[in-house]
């Protein structure tokens, strides 16, 4: 059988892993910095919830927060498509890991930035927004770029919930054909071909960034 | 053109300080136990002391940086009282009134030079970008440091960073000067630099606190000399005559161990 008829399904399903990596990485790292921003805080009352959230989501394996939100949430009413259960589900796990990579950015920021900004008479969401926040998502972004191609090697898993995703096309079209391994290699390769690439760039971001501004 | 003053701030005159009972805790650590100080407008005030002596807690206090327990502070005519409450619009209004410059000089690594004067000046005084990167320029111009406009601070020496967190404090037209060890971060042959843009900010007539280990800039910059240790201040007076002939011999053991350095 002629393994290239097939090859379309392949790329389709690449194109449905991109747009939910792109989905769960913006939406997850913007909900990061919430989160971050929450277990900084120096109000219990938010820093507590906020940690606790964050530790569920760094605690629980992908796979499962996908079952949770797919099959065990219309328990409760709550039911979701499986492709929107599968970006709800990416994206509160991206959102939970980048947090700790942001808060951790954040706070490497030197107590003597915030002091400077302070002591000029810059209100307090100015001195975060111009002054600390762009230091300390810079020194996150590497940390950040790693979680991106981890996060769409992870979309391989809403595969589990039949989301029609790279892996899950090829599944199917391995079933068709029984070429398994042809099936699977070039499977493998299109993640490699988006993942190492991705890697080369991030390496080279991190080398960049090394050098300090100028 | 005749050429700018440093502070060309004939419109905003500079301001007195005055700290009045300020006590100050860390924990169960009393650091500043019933300070009281008066600085007058257009006067250079040097703070000595041993390390834990409170005097960059003091200054601190000045700007809010550290919120005193008791005591009030008063820069022109505004008074902010310890203990209250003090609203966002109080406190912004008195930073913007004192100008301060740190040890590790603190400037914004990620903006130009240029734009770490000019970024501070349109967000507080709402002048627009043409007008406060022209003052910036102004100011570069007076330390001497006009070609770095357009570099980041980490291509700038200590000495040049300082010279720049000045330029970056004064261009909000301030009309007090706070200076906390501003050349304990640098090289004696590179401090020089900046102890010679404060000495001619002395000249103009601006108002300034210096936490300091300079002995020279005290004494021929300073109009007074105060001497804190252990949270109280021990000595005080027209630094000449203080460093002459101490009072106190705990003041004759400090000077002693800093000119011997």
């Amino acid at each position: 059988m002629d393994l290239s008829l097939y090859l379309p399904r392949l790329g389709d399903g690449l194109v449905l892993s991109l747009q939910l990596t792109a989905i769960s990485v913006v939406l997850g790292y913007a909900l990061g910095l919430v989160f971050a921003l929450g277990v900084s805080s120096t109000n219990k009352l938010v820093r507590f919830p906020t940690l606790v959230v964050v530790e569920i989501g760094r605690g629980i394996p992908a796979l499962v927060v996908l079952y949770i939100v797919y099959y065990g949430f219309p328990a409760i009413g709550i039911l979701f498509e499986n492709v929107l259960a599968a970006a709800i589900g990416l994206t509160f796990t991206a959102a939970a890991y980048s947090s700790e990579m942001i808060r951790a950015g954040l706070q490497s920021v030197p107590k003597g930035q915030l002091e400077a900004a302070a002591a000029l008479g810059l209100h307090g969401r100015t001195a975060f927004g111009r002054v600390i926040f762009p230091q300390g998502i810079r020194s996150a972004i590497p940390g950040l770029m790693g979680l991106a191609i981890q996060s769409f090697q992870g979309t391989s898993l809403a595969y589990s919930i039949s989301v029609n995703e790279l892996m899950s096309q090829s599944y199917q079209v391995s079933t068709i054909t029984f070429d398994y391994l042809a099936v699977y290699a070039i499977t493998g390769l299109m993640y490699v071909a988006i993942a190492v690439p991705a890697t080369w760039l991030s390496m080279g971001v991190e080398k960049r960034l090394a050098r300090g501004y100028a | 053109m005749s050429v700018p003053s440093l502070t060309m701030s004939t419109e905003v005159p500079t301001a007195g300080v005055e700290i009045s009972n300020i006590s100050k805790s860390f924990g169960n650590h009393l650091v500043l136990d019933d300070i009281s100080m008066a600085v007058t407008p257009g006067s250079v005030t040097a703070l000595i002391g041993p390390s834990g002596s409170g005097k960059s807690t003091l200054l601190r206090c000045v700007n809010l940086l550290e919120k005193p327990d008791r005591g009030t502070i008063t820069v022109g005519s505004q008074t902010i009282e310890a203990g209250s409450r003090v609203s966002d619009r109080d406190l912004l209004a008195l930073r913007r009134q004192v100008g301060m410059v740190f040890q590790s000089f603190n400037l914004f690594p990620h903006f130009t030079v240029l734009r770490n004067i000019a970024f501070p000046q349109e967000r507080i005084l709402g002048r627009s970008r043409e007008e406060a990167e022209e003052r910036a320029m102004v100011l570069l111009d007076r330390v001497g440091l006009r070609e770095k406009a357009g570099q980041h601070p980490g291509r700038c020496s200590g000495g040049q960073q300082q010279r720049i967190a000045i330029a970056r404090a004064l261009a909000l037209d301030p009309r007090a000067m706070l200076f906390d060890e501003p050349t304990s971060a640098l090289d004696p042959e590179v401090g020089v630099e900046v102890i010679a843009v404060m000495r001619e900010l002395a000249e103009t007539g601006m108002t300034m606190i210096v936490v300091t280990h300079e002995m020279q800039f005290a004494r021929e910059v300073g109009d007074h000399l105060v001497v804190m240790a252990d949270g109280h201040i021990i000595e005080e007076g027209i630094p000449a005559a203080v460093m002459a002939d101490p009072r106190e011999e705990r003041t004759r053991r400090f000077l002693s161990a800093v000119l011997d350095r």
